[in-house]
């Protein structure tokens, strides 16, 4: 059970990152042609802020504060660099996050 | 002095980094190795390959041990000179025993202090140190060498230079410089949110290199900030030695109100008494956290006075589940068993001492949160190792155009410490492998020999880093870079078949079993060997002239050797 809620806090951290990257043009230029609208934009902000928040609730679920404080922020740095390299050699993997997403017309 | 605090800053970075990088190459790296010493123990003794042991039981295991007990040789040695006339045969009165242990030690280890008559001050001390295994009381041999637990671990706060406590010294200073690099790069780099997740393996090295360094730098900003904070608050007490020199009056004085305060005596009382059940205690004590809901095993146990009537026992809990370390102590009178004292919770103030200290020691059971610490740490490697990259790869031509000598040197030290520290590490498992288990009279001692091949195998590889260090001179890139990792990539299976011929722990049967020290450990080897040859491959194509692309894999790659 523990090691499911940490993987599911691993998960929901890597896809709060990718989120919050695709927000930048740079990022969801690596995977689509268009560009994102300002509201979806805005969206994916939220969608990943949430995801990172729920990844900390979990971590706090697990274990005692003090603990899970430490383990969601070597994930917040194990997240951003998977993500970061996912963007630097396999972008197009990401497009499945954002195939609902309106681009700018 | 400089136009603006950017251009300051970048200085201040630059060099201070440059220098001190080197040094803290090492501290990282075996940091990160230290995560898991206990683990890298069991690879270099395999007769303690089992699983861990709770504390044994005192009264029936572990005081005929103590009993057994004198001080070392080199203690008695060491505490020659701080005694009036000649020292004893024997040492007979004891000042303390102890036991500790963690969630991951099979073995035990146990010290014993004992009082030296005539001392010239009253708190000279000699020592004895044991290894045991907790479920027979027998010890281990005195030569063995714990390479995680006693190499690898001191290498990372000491590096094993003990003159005059110099060693200590460099890496406060080095974690000082860390905290500034990290405050100064955090002031140059201007885009740390826009280029969060950018790495450009595409562009070219110089460009690729920064990217690197700042992405590793910046996702393990708060870890190597913390780290390198944590480390300077666990020393304190070294770099500001203030209890033992200006203030040691007071420091004595407050011990003897302390132990008025909290009604464990301070001195022995010179009237003798036995002891009465410790196991009895022990159990008191595990009732007691219960009752507080914090259940659990023993992780220190000592004894002060022993055998006097003032003696006393001092039980404290693992801390496994919290940051910090062993805590809620309960003090036992060593001859009738009744309870002295129940430390009180702590303070705001012990509770961050506690949650700082605990944080950067780790004793707490949490297997994903050690490895992210080693993912920290590599991180830390790869984003020095990318500093020093970048520093030759900026100004190659420029030096280039000089003939300057001064690449070629910063490159060959770069090669020292990455790949060389690795070839390094390798060296001592190798050698724990390979040595004899008894030596020839008159040799050094087996841990003694393995520590040489360590030494000698970092000093072979320097040496060849500035023997093949011509090309940097023309801009080029330096061979000895392929070649060592190369040499990794050969290596690294061969450790783990060595580990597998001496011993009959071959992967699939420890992984089999779920020995994870010994599976883990071989796995990390043959993983690291294989990103080594995946970075010579590259390097080959690189000096080919061929794209550039990959040309910043190899550090990555190098430090993630474990």
């Amino acid at each position: 059970m523990v090691n499911l809620l940490l993987a599911a806090a691993t998960l929901l951290c890597v896809l709060g990152c990718a989120w919050l990257a695709l927000a930048m043009d740079v990022h969801w230029k690596q995977v689509r042609t268009d560009q994102p609208s300002e509201s979806t934009a805005k969206v994916l902000r939220l969608l990943g802020s949430l995801s990172l928040f729920a990844s900390l609730v979990l971590c706090l679920f697990t274990d005692h504060a003090s603990m899970a404080s430490l383990v969601w922020v070597m994930l917040l740095a194990a997240a951003t660099l998977i993500v970061a390299f996912t963007f630097s050699w396999r972008p197009r993997l990401f497009s499945v996050l954002i195939f609902w997403a309106k681009a700018a017309s | 002095m400089f136009q603006n605090f950017r251009l300051s800053m970048a200085w201040l970075h630059t060099w201070f980094g440059l220098v001190l990088g080197f040094v803290l190459m090492a501290v990282f790296f075996f940091g990160a190795l230290s995560v898991f010493d206990r683990e890298i123990d069991r690879w270099a003794i395999p007769e303690s390959r089992f699983e861990p042991q709770p504390m044994p039981s005192f009264d029936t295991l572990l005081k005929p041990v103590f009993e057994g007990m004198q001080p070392s040789k080199e203690s008695i040695d060491f505490a020659r000179d701080k005694v009036n006339g000649p020292m004893p045969e024997r040492f007979d009165t004891i000042v303390t025993w102890g036991a500790y242990t963690t969630h991951r030690d099979p073995v035990l280890t146990i010290f014993a202090g004992y009082e030296v008559p005539n001392a010239k001050e009253p708190d000279v001390t000699v020592w004895g140190n044991r290894t045991i295994d907790p479920r027979t009381g027998v010890a281990f041999p005195d030569d063995q060498l714990k390479i995680g637990s006693g190499f690898f671990y001191p290498l990372h706060y000491s590096l094993h230079f003990h003159w005059a406590n110099l060693g200590y010294w460099i890496v406060g200073f080095a974690s000082l410089v860390m905290l500034a690099a990290l405050v100064s790069g955090v002031v140059m780099h201007r885009k740390i949110f826009r280029e969060l997740f950018t790495f450009r393996p595409k562009k070219s090295t110089q460009r690729s290199t920064l990217d690197l360094h700042n992405l590793t730098g910046v996702v393990a900003l708060p870890f190597h900030f913390f780290f390198a904070f944590t480390g300077l608050v666990i020393f304190a007490g070294i770099y500001f030695p203030v209890s033992h020199t200006q203030m040691k009056p007071l420091h004595d004085q407050h011990e003897v109100i302390e132990a008025q305060e909290t009604g464990l005596p301070h001195d022995r009382a010179g009237v003798p008494a036995p002891i009465a059940s410790v196991d009895a205690m022990v159990v008191e004590a595990q009732r007691r956290w219960a009752e507080r809901g914090m259940g659990g095993d023993v992780g220190f146990l000592t004894l002060r006075h022993v055998g006097d009537t003032n003696g006393y026992v001092s039980i404290y809990r693992a801390g496994t589940d919290r940051i910090a370390l062993t805590g809620q102590g309960i003090h036992f009178k060593a001859s009738t068993g009744e309870v002295l004292r129940e430390d009180l919770p702590p303070t705001a103030v012990e509770s961050i001492n506690e949650f700082l200290t605990g944080l950067h020691l780790q004793h707490f059971r949490h297997w994903m949160l050690r490895w992210l610490y080693v993912l920290g740490g590599l991180a830390g490697c790869v984003c020095i190792a990318t500093g020093f990259i970048f520093f030759v790869e900026k100004r190659k031509r420029q030096y280039a155009k000089e003939g300057s000598q001064n690449g070629r040197i910063v490159d060959a030290l770069a090669v020292t410490t990455v790949t060389g520290m690795l070839l390094a590490t390798l060296g001592i498992l190798i050698a724990n492998r390979l040595l004899p288990a008894s030596l020839p009279f008159g040799w050094p001692g087996r841990g003694d020999l393995e520590e040489y091949f360590f030494w000698g195998t970092w000093v072979v590889a320097m040496a060849h880093a500035f023997l093949r260090s011509a090309p940097v001179v023309q801009g080029e890139i330096n061979p000895a870079w392929r070649e060592q990792c190369l040499a990794l990539a050969v290596l690294a299976p061969v450790t783990v078949i060595l580990n597998w011929v001496t011993t009959g722990d071959h992967l699939l049967k420890t992984l089999g079993e779920g020995y994870w020290p010994v599976a883990g450990l071989d796995l990390s080897i043959l993983v690291g060997g294989v990103l080594a040859l995946i970075a010579a491959r590259h390097l080959r194509r690189r000096e080919q002239g061929a794209p550039v692309q990959g040309a910043t894999d190899f550090a990555g790659a190098g430090v993630q050797h474990g």
